[in-house]
């Protein structure tokens, strides 16, 4: 095995699954690549000119000629559609059916931070007691094993929400609001990236994801409460 | 050159002008085609504010210019019905009709323009906006863009005839009345898309 | 160069300097001038790549040859490169140049249906080539905005400032944008001009499946371009408004929706993969028959399956969008058709390696450089499987996994696919020999250098790393062995990649300093274009041909003779003498 893990740590209930996938395409990929170079290859050292001076005549229009490449488009055709089967759960389950939230937060893109809004004392977002917070590097405080949805919107330029972790990325686009939803399974900080050009200091725009447990999740909601409360 | 090309092009082609000029007009149809898709998804996203904007627009000076054009696509038929028979003062004179209708239109377009925007109605309507009716701006935009362009091709195709005018003066190139026919009905045929979008639908 | 024969009753008049190098409509020389400028353009684009790869290696560090890179100059260098490559050196090389050169020799003719349109349209070309570099110098500096020219970064860049028109005008965006549109009129007169000249102007006897099948993939390339490139044309002028006149197509504040560029720049730039492709394919079909002496494996079928693949490419678009905010259920339905694409093109290259089942192959520069292609475009396409799946793209999109994907599919189509063309042709089209043993060491240094850039990237995608970023000290996950030394590799081969072409350019001097010429057909191949002198003269073809034979007749046992030239005509040649021109030429393969 390799010295080092492919990807990063996985913390998302999806993320392995999204693992998964990969291994199962880079299954398909490597046979069909093996495959491929055997084809390519073996004639290259069979069949040079000094061994085999006179090429055979095959114009490979019959249908009995051409019988090898249909059998390995079939095949690849099969593939194909197991790729398809296999990824479409798990795409329903990540970007189409949203599960009930324990926690509904707003995340906006500017340049060049992340904002986040936690609903205030009411749990409901968008009401007058919102917590806004645009600060570098305050962090996405959730707690961990819940599940938090967002709404993604950005407010200038296009950006992309990326949290590697979580094996999440999404696109922040000005005008719409895009719903995504996560659950962490492990507590600790994890960087949050903003993964499309969105201008000069697009490399500097990180902040971090904090997977924390509920107690100092509650801990941290509190110290924002006593510190926004005059603005409230 | 004349000897090489009857060698070489088979029988039954179709003449090279001709095909080049169906192949421009595809690629031009498409360049519209693009423009009239946006145009269709935001009209269909806010069908109230858009057609409030329309109802400003001149049914009246678009109803005329469509007749202008109209009759320019039959004039510069009767040319190349006269071109076919080598009749070139006809050419000439038929040709000139077609210019005098582009600029006719083209005149219609200004006074219309001018009225507009007197009203407020321009490229960015900065009075629009100031009243917080940033969509129906967006209307705006899409009228000077889409009428703009056409006017553009309209321009275009009468420069283009000019030059086709200075050849058949001498007798030479007759058959190229055809092709800038072809590229003016095809003018034509955007506008009869573009009057009912931006006018008619209210 | 070959003196300029004066053809009787051809119509072609003696030619000055000017109207033969620089101001001329023959098809020959406007393609040789859009390959020398694609080439000056892909230098400007190589060294923008070795002077951000070198920030990458070596952050903060000052650059030799360039200096310090601040975040919106490397911004703008990426964004350059990315643009530079794929519309200034892809495009001229693979499509005009090549197209210029071949269609109008391979099908038999003297020139292109519309001469002066077809120099027209170089010198737009080579005007974009200005603005975009002109682009660079403009107070501010150039489009640092990707060169996908995502609104309302490329948009609303001076909406603040509210400047006037000329300002506005002549910002890097603009001139950017301008750049972009004129580059893209004048590859729609280049499309024109191949499809006329294609359908009309081919020599008596030139059926549809006697066309050489790069004549067919250039044409293939030109439909798809001009159907997909065509309503960017109005998306451009629209961005290119909200630049200089403030208005709001895309600024969602007033209505207008960033997506809707989006849509309609993927509607074009997906089937640009495959206009670039076709022709690189093309090429890659020529060169494998005549180095296995055998008929291209299912050429009707390949040319079948490429017409489906070239319809299919213009309804995947939406897959570089999966995560942009699109319905999830539209996205499905990208993905399906994104996986589903790589069958007829997996038929395609299956048929070009069966093509060497049974030949007898000779290894020639051209040809190694065509099998590299293949190979390596190998790994393009199946790594294509990866991102089509639109849920694994939520994870590797925008990482520098895409970016070692297009990497692989592109660098094979262009330079691959290129130097391939460039080994094989160069003799009929300068008529000079290029020295083979070099073309060789060039092709293994770029294979091994190409693979060491790129290679490694994958992996740093898959942890994370993405795209675009001028310094990754503030994330974590790149910041680590073995993430470091892999970016380091990357930039070394880079650079050792730009060295070894110095090989081909020591190549391209020696070998136009050559006395000898090359003969008229040193491969002994089938087409068109090696049945008359090299270079040919103006007006290709001192005598009108007429085509008898399909493009591959290679080895044909009903034949006396190893290949059959396409205008061969058993009545009237005689057959000894085309044997004896097989044998000298014979020689320059086996000594090399």
């Amino acid at each position: 095995m390799l010295a080092f893990s492919i990807f990063p740590k996985n913390i998302s209930t999806y993320g392995q699954e999204i693992d998964n996938l990969f291994w199962l395409i880079l299954f398909f990929v490597t046979v069909a690549f093996v495959i491929s170079l055997y084809v390519l290859l073996r004639p290259l050292f069979t069949n040079h000119y000094k061994k085999v001076p006179k090429a055979r005549y095959i114009t490979g229009e019959k249908k009995k000629h051409f019988r090898w490449i249909t059998a390995a488009l079939v095949l690849l055709a099969l593939s194909d559609f197991a790729i398809l089967f296999a990824e479409h759960p798990v795409w329903a389950k990540t970007q189409e059916n949203i599960p009930d939230p324990d926690m509904h937060v707003a995340i906006i893109g500017r340049q060049w931070n992340w904002i986040f809004i936690y609903p205030g004392k009411d749990g409901k977002l968008y009401t007058a007691d919102d917590l806004y917070i645009d600060e570098q590097n305050s962090g996405l405080h959730v707690p961990v094993n819940k599940t938090v949805v967002f709404d993604l919107k950005a407010r200038d330029v296009v950006h992309s929400f990326f949290v590697a972790e979580l094996r999440l990325k999404q696109d922040a686009i000005p005008g719409r609001t895009i719903k995504r939803w996560f659950k962490a399974t492990e507590t600790g900080k994890y960087d949050m990236a903003c993964a499309e050009i969105c201008g000069v200091l697009h490399s500097q725009m990180r902040n971090f994801l904090v997977v924390e447990s509920q107690e100092q999740f509650d801990a941290y909601m509190n110290t924002l409460y006593e510190k926004y409360k005059t603005n409230q | 050159m004349s000897q090489q090309q009857t060698l070489s092009v088979p029988p039954k082609a179709i003449p090279q002008g001709r095909l080049g000029i169906w192949i421009l007009i595809a690629g031009e149809l498409v360049i519209f085609g693009g423009l009239i898709a946006a145009y269709l998804m935001n009209r269909l996203r806010y069908p109230d504010q858009w057609s409030e904007q329309a109802a400003h627009t001149s049914t009246f000076f678009g109803a005329f210019n469509t007749v202008v054009l109209l009759f320019s696509s039959y004039s510069i038929v009767r040319a190349h019905a006269a071109a076919t028979r080598a009749q070139v003062n006809k050419v000439l004179v038929w040709m000139s009709i077609t210019i005098g209708c582009g600029l006719l239109f083209l005149v219609n377009k200004t006074i219309e323009y001018s009225g507009e925007i007197s009203h407020g109605f321009t490229m960015t309507s900065p009075r629009l906006q100031e009243a917080g009716n940033q969509i129906g701006s967006l209307f705006w935009s899409f009228y000077y863009t889409m009428t703009g362009l056409h006017g553009t091709h309209v321009l275009a195709g009468m420069v283009a005839m000019l030059i086709v005018m200075a050849g058949v003066r001498k007798g030479k190139n007759l058959h190229r009345v055809e092709l800038v026919g072809m590229y003016w009905h095809m003018v034509d045929l955007i506008w009869i898309f573009l009057f009912p979008l931006l006018y008619i639908a209210k | 160069m070959g003196q300029a024969i004066h053809l009787n009753g051809n119509g072609h008049h003696e030619q000055s300097f000017w109207t033969k190098y620089l101001f001329s409509t023959d098809h020959k020389t406007i393609g040789m001038q859009y390959i020398i400028t694609g080439l000056f353009m892909a230098a400007i684009g190589g060294f923008l790549a070795y002077v951000f790869r070198m920030n990458l290696a070596f952050p903060g560090e000052a650059i030799p040859l360039f200096g310090e890179l601040g975040p919106q100059q490397y911004n703008m260098l990426v964004t350059n490169h990315g643009m530079i490559m794929v519309l200034w050196v892809a495009m001229p090389i693979l499509v005009s140049g090549l197209g210029n050169l071949l269609i109008p020799t391979m099908i038999g003719t003297d020139d292109m249906a519309f001469p002066t349109v077809n120099m027209l349209s170089y010198w737009i070309f080579l005007l974009s080539s200005v603005v975009l570099l002109a682009s660079f110098f403009v107070p501010g500096g150039g489009f640092a905005g990707g060169w996908t020219l995502y609104p309302p970064l490329s948009a609303g860049a001076y909406a603040d400032t509210s400047p006037d028109f000329f300002t506005a005008l002549f910002s890097g965006t603009s001139l950017f944008i301008l750049a972009v549109a004129l580059e893209i009129v004048s590859m729609l007169m280049g499309g024109i001009n191949f499809l006329v000249t294609t359908i009309n102007k081919r020599a008596p006897g030139m059926s549809a499946f006697k066309m050489p099948v790069m004549v067919w993939f250039l044409c293939i390339a030109s439909l798809d371009f001009m159907f997909s490139v065509a309503p960017l044309v109005a998306g451009a002028v629209m961005l290119l408004f909200d630049n200089i006149l403030g208005t709001g197509f895309y600024d969602p504040v007033r209505g207008g929706d960033p997506v809707l560029f989006q849509h309609l720049f993927w509607f074009f730039g997906h089937p640009e993969v495959y206009v670039i492709l076709l022709p690189a394919l093309g090429v890659i079909g020529e060169i494998i028959t005549v180095f296995s002496r055998k008929p291209l494996f299912a050429y009707r079928t390949i040319v079948k399956l490429s017409l489906i693949a070239a319809v299919l490419a213009i309804v995947v678009w939406a897959h570089h969008q999966f995560i942009a905010g699109i319905d999830p259920r539209m996205a499905t339905f990208f993905s399906v058709g994104t996986i589903i694409i790589s069958i007829p093109f997996a038929g395609v290259f299956l048929s070009y390696m069966a093509t060497l089942w049974g030949g007898s192959i000779r290894f020639s520069a051209a040809m190694i450089w065509a099998l590299g292609f293949i190979g390596l475009f190998l790994i393009g396409g199946l790594t294509g499987l990866f991102l089509g799946s639109n849920t694994f793209d939520i994870y590797a999109h925008d990482t520098y996994f895409v970016v070692a994907h297009f990497h692989y599919t592109l660098f094979p189509i262009v330079f691959f696919a290129f130097f391939a063309a460039f080994y094989y042709w160069f003799p009929k089209f300068v008529g000079k020999q290029l020295n083979e043993k070099l073309g060789k060491i060039h092709f293994w240094l770029t294979f091994v250098f190409f693979n060491g850039t790129f290679f490694l990237l994958f992996f740093n995608g898959l942890m994370g790393q993405h795209r675009r970023v001028h310094d990754y000290s503030l994330f974590s996950n790149v910041i680590q062995e073995p993430y470091i030394t892999f970016e380091k590799i990357s930039t070394v081969c880079a650079i050792l990649l730009i060295v070894s072409q110095f090989i081909f350019l020591y190549n391209l001097v020696i070998s136009l300093r050559k006395k000898e010429r090359a003969p008229s057909n040193p491969w002994n191949a089938a087409t068109l274009e090696w049945q008359t002198s090299s270079p040919p003269p103006h007006g290709n073809f001192p005598v009108p041909v007429k085509v008898y034979h399909g493009p591959y007749e290679y080895s044909n046992p009903s034949f006396s003779l190893d290949y059959v030239p396409q205008n061969y005509d058993e009545r009237i040649m005689d057959t000894e003498s085309k044997q004896d021109q097989y044998e000298p030429t014979a020689d320059i393969i086996s000594t090399t």
